[in-house]
């Protein structure tokens, strides 16, 4: 367990080593949780606008909540992992006693706690300085639920990360473009980081349900708000736990073939 | 445990996607990749004792880096044996891990934008080794590498030298039984390699590791190895003494000279056999006993301006080598 914890607090001091990087990426989140503010709140400029199912309320709760699980969910150290099978970097932790695994959702983390407690700071500034109308969860069973999905979302996304990163085993010069994919098109528009899905067309809504994406951060932030609840939370806890298994089995299943053809590049 | 490495038929082949050149080549390769098998490893088989410090030494691509990798549990074997101290490699056995160490000249493990002590402090973790015994080894390794006060500063504002000294601390902390080092001397300066080949050789003695080194620098061997495999085309073409190859293969010395005048030029013959003649440039070929005399025997008689007593460089000797093979 040591090592582990030996590996977070390196993960952190490094954080701090790109001290500019990491401030950039936080103004960039702000300037974006902003800019869907913004829009949201002139889409529902009249408060008794209900449109998509949503009133003026649930929707800037809705952006605002992204904003918090967003930090949560979505920074992950993992991305550099495809990175490292490609130039075969991936070569230093292979000869190692450490699982490698392990030692990513380590670094994960790391990177989670840091990024939260900046989300925190920018909710209370921008809560404070905008003064939203926010819906706080009071009913104490649905943010145990609520906490429940976070932590499977976290899963699943170190899981979708991971398997990413298993592509260039195959092909190593896919390394970045397919990050780029999945990381920045179809997390941004599928998890429900932009808009709420439910605003689709049924027919988009159906098969975006039917992929892991949404248990990102669209259904976490819909049980918060109370949207889900009864048989369908349940439902929804046991689609993302039955992702989590499924995805961990196949990133079992293609490391194990992955590691096969790895060829230790970079000499 | 009378073998520390045991190899035996080890075959390695890589499927590699050919590309023709061009932007209609990279298109055609996406739509029917060619595939060409590349064998970096035909069938080889050495046995290696505990304690022993074996060179490998052979052109680029000749197949050193990947027997190492195989060693090491980083590539799969196509076919045959590999045994490192009683462990399958490819198992990554912990207790296997906590014994092997591998450094590549050309990959760093430490941690870029922290100091190198953020990293030693981190195999310590990694390789649960007892606080005492880190605080001892990291004593020794920084004195014997003279690193000491380099420890504080980020790794990327270290010269290579140093970082390479750094590196070979990172991976010694846990005082691993077998060592494999690839090309531990590139790029480096004449007296950091000296640093790193005299440390390597005390290691080497100090704790009884078994350490496997691949170079294509010929001093490396002459002042590490005892025993050499050449290795070319991933096959071995030699396995045995290092003075035995040298003596068989190696006889001559070459002496490089400018001059800074032409005078009794047609006299350099008596010094030994003429490579090349460009004046000012000379290369004399010489027994590599009598390299000593028939270098002072150069100055005083000729108006040398520079001199250097070199190697037969590492190419010729496996080449001369290799050409034994095929006689036999």
């Amino acid at each position: 367990m040591r090592k582990y914890f030996q590996i977070f607090k390196i993960s952190f001091e490094e954080e701090f080593a790109y001290r500019l990087n990491f401030i950039l990426w936080r103004f960039r989140n702000v300037l974006q949780i902003l800019l869907t503010y913004f829009l949201w709140s002139t889409v529902y400029a009249n408060p008794a606008t209900q449109a998509f199912g949503y009133d003026r309320t649930k929707i800037l709760t809705y952006v605002f909540g992204v904003m918090i699980v967003r930090a949560i969910v979505l920074s992950a150290r993992a991305m550099d992992v495809g990175n490292d099978v490609a130039t075969g970097d991936l070569s230093n932790y292979l000869i190692k006693p450490i699982n490698y695994f392990k030692y990513w959702f380590t670094r994960d983390i790391a990177s989670k706690i840091l990024n939260l407690s900046f989300a925190v700071f920018e909710f209370t500034l921008l809560f404070f300085i905008l003064r939203p109308p926010f819906y706080f969860q009071t009913n104490i069973t649905v943010f145990l639920a609520f906490l429940l999905c976070i932590i499977l979302a976290v899963l699943l996304y170190f899981l979708i990360l991971f398997l990413l990163s298993s592509v260039p085993f195959w092909a190593p010069e896919l390394g970045w473009g397919s990050h780029f994919l999945v990381s920045v098109v179809i997390v941004e528009s599928l998890s429900g980081a932009l808009f709420p899905i439910n605003i689709l067309p049924r027919i988009f809504q159906s098969i975006i349900l039917a992929t892991p994406f949404p248990y990102l951060i669209y259904f976490p932030i819909q049980v918060y708000l109370g949207n889900v609840s009864g048989w369908a939370l349940l439902g929804v806890i046991l689609v993302a736990v039955s992702w989590v298994v499924v995805l961990w089995m196949v990133l079992n299943i293609v490391w194990q073939k992955g590691l096969k053809v790895y060829q230790a590049f970079g000499r | 445990m009378d073998r520390a490495i045991i190899v035996d038929g080890l075959v390695k082949n890589f499927e590699v996607v050919q590309k023709e050149p061009g932007l209609a080549g990279a298109f055609k390769s996406l739509i029917s990749p060619k595939k060409k098998t590349v064998h970096a490893l035909k069938r080889i088989s050495f046995a290696i004792q505990p304690g022993e410090l074996v060179g490998f030494i052979g052109p680029n691509g000749a197949g050193k880096t990947t027997t190492l990798k195989t060693l090491s549990g980083l590539l799969y074997p196509t076919e045959g044996f590999v045994e490192v101290l009683e462990f399958d490699p490819w198992a990554r056995n912990p207790e296997f891990l906590k014994q092997i160490s591998l450094v590549m000249g050309q990959k760093n493990q430490l941690w870029w934008d922290l100091p190198a002590i953020e990293t030693f402090e981190l195999n310590r973790a990694i390789y649960d080794i007892p606080t005492r015994v880190y605080t001892e080894n990291l004593k020794e390794l920084t004195d014997l590498l003279e690193i000491g006060k380099l420890m504080n500063t980020p790794v990327r504002k270290l010269s290579l030298g140093q970082r390479m000294r750094m590196e070979l601390a990172a991976a010694l902390l846990h005082k691993p039984k077998v060592l494999f080092l690839d090309e531990p001397t590139i790029g480096l300066d004449i007296i950091a390699q000296q640093k790193i080949r005299d440390f390597i050789y005390d290691y080497n003695i100090k704790y009884g590791a078994t350490i496997l080194l691949t170079s294509h620098n010929m001093d490396d061997l002459i002042n590490l190895a005892r025993r050499v495999i050449i290795i070319n085309d991933g096959d071995i073409l030699y396995d045995g003494a290092f003075e035995e190859l040298i003596s068989k293969y190696a006889k001559e010395k070459i002496i490089k000279a400018r001059l800074s005048d032409e005078n009794n030029i047609s006299e350099l013959e008596k010094i030994g056999t003429i490579k090349k003649l460009a004046f000012p440039e000379v290369v004399i070929a010489v027994p590599r006993a009598a390299a000593a005399v028939a270098a002072s025997e150069l100055l005083q008689n000729f108006p040398v301006d520079d001199l250097t007593i070199e190697e037969i460089p590492i190419e010729e000797v496996i080449r001369k080598a290799f050409r034994g093979e095929q006689k036999r």
